[in-house]
């Protein structure tokens, strides 16, 4: 800076020794002390004895200013210098706070800022303190189904829109969820699940409307995470969807969860119509624990086993009975059916289940197994009987590519990319069920010509997991049967005639 | 049916009773983090020996007309301790969790404890403040917060205010230029006093801190005697920050005897000698003779006095279109 002033002065007293002269002709002397500018320049080589009289008093006089300068800089320039850094210091501070003042503003902000999230979980709108939320998800299941052995007559090889829902999720004032659940798969539009939760505490909740009866350990796996196509012969004994109230709660973070609900009741398999058949209620229990949850042993903290039941009563209606009055193969043929060729078939006094069930995940290994009794009575005219029908399953399988599984599917670790050379997950899966009908069923209540006495299936399948939203499965299914196989043209004779062998894919988007 | 609805009653009565920790929400203003972090201790122990009940405080801070907006605007406070009254009003006027006439449930207007506005200046007191004509003096940088969302910058504007009607023969437009002069050397505004406090000793900005005394000290506490001064101006203002339980939180939660046992326990003798540690100013003259020595002598207006209460001086200065608006210029 001193270095630059100085520059400055001797510039401006030498480019007036040579711009001036011109102008010294016009300017008359204000002063004594003003310089005396030569009409010309002193080169040294020229010029009278004045003129450098003149000049010299004019470096006197530079000199003299210099001095002047020097002398300033030296009493004032570090202190006007020291304040202009002390200012512009406090203005940059000034400004950083500022900066930090807007940022924790804008973080305030954002946490009071409405949100909106699109992701693999789906679309979600929330108030900025959560207590309002939207979400919506959706399922989107392309099946196709061939049956082999078609040289008999066989079930419908057939492409098909298995499921096809768009799922509206919520939580209103924090502590009330909702879920409504239309289906557009199949032949006609159904709700499947319509229903408000509130939660008082996790372990105190209550559910009312219509969804899933809290039974069977397969029915309650979610539809997109189920390791086949369809669920096992066991699901035909339990409940679906019915419309009642249920209390239930998760207590010390799942370690131990209960359900007791009432519902109007269905027959096993079935989904309600979304009224009631008849008078009576049924209520359904079911404790299971996964003891281990919070463990930090990772091979012991997916054990988990349960009980679950129900209890209730018809009175003398053939909707009581099972889905379709019979119970279905994988394929879903019909391979049992009520009613022989006389007299219709009800249900008729107390009907009980009972299902005892476990499941284990490690790693990439998942096991689930279930029994399911469902004992019912029913009637034909003045005939009636007390009928026990069971089944079982087990199934397994095996994450090729080292991603863990658990009951709700399998995240792979590296999504789907082929540029990249990534493939998604693969998991091998493997069932065996079978589902027994009371001997007592037969000849009076069934034809044991035309219905199978027991259902055998096992299959074996190929999941492929794209990515966290897209899976394609592959399985294939052989059911064999005891009894039936009689003549007939329709289900389920001509069902039971052979074992069914039945190839299943499926397309799946679930987000 | 009656019986099993009577089973799942007793079974979750049952659960209930087991489960006797209690929770509680004190929504605070800025500079009462440390205050409370010592009183809800006290406090926790004073009631488990009393009941056998575990009770835990969750503290919120912050400026405390933001606080209050918050409290109005859904944040679940059982009780709230805010920095004037006028905060605890707008809760019991815009939400009607609590009722009116909340100031008459405890003594002294509940408030338990006080505090007043002194200045916070660098080691030395470089720019030679001595009283308020020397904060508005060209040249001397001050750091207060936003009276917009700020208590302690609410009654450091009013401090500021009565300074300038005393010594203008209560000239109310020299009042007005006095305070103009006053935020014209003022270079950011924080939300809180605690922001402000940030600004003034971490981040080195400015000469002079209009801080709450309580503040002021902890200050010096925090950040050493050798770096701050504190500057008692020849006037300030009573400030009373109170106190209340906010009625419908707390029957909601549960909380309501709890919660009036919190607040009750401020103006016992442990509550009130943890207030004068904390450098708030208690009202028990016991605590008050133990800590005179904390508290200089000055003439200290009243809201009420002075300003004709909260409301006609939040209306005058503080409201939209308000003296402030009229005179800041961000």
């Amino acid at each position: 800076m001193k270095t630059k002033l100085k520059q400055l002065i001797v510039a401006a007293v030498a480019g007036a020794q040579f711009t001036l002269p011109a102008l010294a002709a016009d300017s008359a002397p204000t002063n004594a002390t003003q310089i005396q500018i030569p009409a010309y320049a002193a080169d040294g080589s020229g010029g009278n004895s004045a003129e450098a009289a003149e000049i010299k008093a004019l470096k006197q006089q530079v000199e003299a200013l210099m001095q002047k300068v020097n002398a300033l800089e030296q009493q004032r320039g570090p202190a006007e210098q020291a304040a202009t850094i002390q200012n512009l210091d406090q203005k940059v501070r000034v400004l950083a706070r500022q900066r930090e003042n807007d940022q924790d503003a804008a973080a305030t902000v954002a946490k009071t800022a409405p949100k909106l999230v699109i992701g693999p979980g789906g679309l979600s709108a929330s108030s900025g303190d959560s207590n309002f939320v939207f979400n919506l998800k959706g399922l989107v299941q392309v099946d196709n189904r061939s049956f082999l052995n078609e040289g008999i007559v066989r079930g419908s090889d057939s492409f098909l829109l298995r499921r096809a829902r768009p799922i509206f999720q919520g939580t209103l004032y924090k502590d009330f969820d909702f879920q409504f659940t239309p289906d557009f798969g199949g032949s006609s539009v159904q709700i499947f699940d319509a229903y408000g939760n509130y939660r008082y505490r996790p372990w105190l909740q209550l559910r009312a409307g219509k969804f899933k009866v809290p039974v069977g350990l397969e029915q309650l796996q979610s539809d997109p995470g189920t390791a086949f196509n369809e669920r096992s012969l066991v699901t035909g004994l339990v409940p679906n969807r019915d419309i009642g109230f249920q209390l239930w709660g998760d207590i010390n973070g799942g370690a131990l969860s209960y359900a007791i609900g009432f519902f109007n009741g269905v027959g096993d398999g079935r989904n309600t119509a979304n009224q009631d058949f008849e008078d009576h209620r049924e209520v359904a229990a079911r404790l299971f624990a996964q003891p281990f949850k919070n463990s930090q042993n990772l091979a012991l903290q997916n054990i988990g086993f349960g009980l679950a039941g129900t209890w209730g009563n018809v009175s003398s209606n053939s909707t009581g009975l099972a889905n379709g009055n019979g119970f279905v193969t994988d394929g879903q043929q019909q391979f049992f059916a009520y009613n022989p060729a006389a007299g219709t078939v009800v249900a008729d006094g107390d009907h009980w289940r009972l299902s005892p069930q476990a499941y284990y995940y490690y790693g990439p290994l998942s096991l689930l197994g279930e029994y399911a009794i469902s004992d019912q009575q029913v009637r034909k005219g003045a005939l009636a009987a007390d009928l026990k029908n069971t089944a079982w399953e087990i199934s397994g399988g095996w994450v090729l590519t080292g991603e863990n599984a658990s009951f709700t599917g399998v995240t792979p670790l590296h999504p789907f990319d082929p540029r990249n050379g990534q493939w998604g997950a693969f998991q091998l899966v493997a069932r065996y069920a079978e589902l027994d009908i009371d001997n007592s069923t037969f000849p009076l209540f069934a034809s044991s010509a035309t219905s199978a006495s027991a259902a055998q299936a096992w299959s074996v399948g190929l999941n492929w997991y794209l990515n966290k939203n897209i899976r394609v499965n592959a399985s294939y299914s052989r059911t064999t049967f005891t009894g039936g196989g009689g003549t007939g043209t329709t289900a389920p004779a001509i069902v039971t005639r052979q074992p069914e062998d039945a190839i299943f894919t499926r397309v799946q988007l679930a987000f | 049916m009656k019986t099993f609805l009577k089973i799942l009653l007793a079974a979750s009565l049952t659960l209930s009773a087991g489960a006797k920790e209690i929770k509680l929400l004190n929504v605070s203003y800025d500079p009462t983090r440390e205050l409370y972090a010592e009183y809800n201790a006290a406090f926790a122990k004073y009631w488990q020996g009393k009941s056998g009940d575990t009770v835990t405080i969750s503290q919120s801070h912050g400026g405390s007309g933001k606080q209050a907006q918050s409290v109005v605007n859904g944040l679940e406070a059982d009780v709230v301790t805010l920095a004037l009254a006028y905060d605890i009003d707008a809760i019991s006027q815009q939400a009607k969790l609590l009722p009116a006439d909340w100031q008459k449930r405890l003594p002294n207007n509940s408030t338990p404890y006080t505090s007043t506005i002194v200045f916070l200046v660098r080691k030395g007191n470089p720019k030679h403040i001595k009283d308020w004509d020397d904060v508005v003096k060209p040249g001397v940088s001050v750091v207060v917060p936003n009276p917009k969302t700020s208590g302690g910058a609410r009654w450091a504007y009013l401090a500021a205010w009565a300074y300038a009607l005393e010594t203008n023969n209560h000239d109310e437009t020299k009042a007005k230029a006095f305070i103009t002069r006053l935020y014209k050397n003022v270079p950011a505004l924080d939300s809180g006093a605690r922001g402000s406090t940030v600004t003034f000793a971490q981040r080195e900005i400015g000469d002079v801190l209009l801080a709450w005394e309580n503040e002021a000290h902890l200050a010096l506490k925090e950040f050493g005697a050798d770096k701050f001064e504190i500057v008692t101006p020849s006037i300030s203002i009573l400030a009373e920050p109170p106190v209340s339980v906010v009625d419908k939180n707390a029957k909601r939660h549960g909380t309501t005897e709890v919660a009036k046992a919190y607040l009750d326990y401020l103006y016992s003798d442990e509550g009130q000698d943890i207030a004068g540690k904390n450098f708030y100013r208690p009202r028990s003259e016991k605590a008050a003779a133990k800590y005179a020595g904390s508290f200089a002598q000055l003439k200290l207006v009243t809201i009420d006095a002075e300003f004709g209460g909260w409301a006609k001086a939040q209306k005058t200065h503080f409201a939209d279109g308000g003296i402030f608006d009229q005179i800041f210029q961000p």
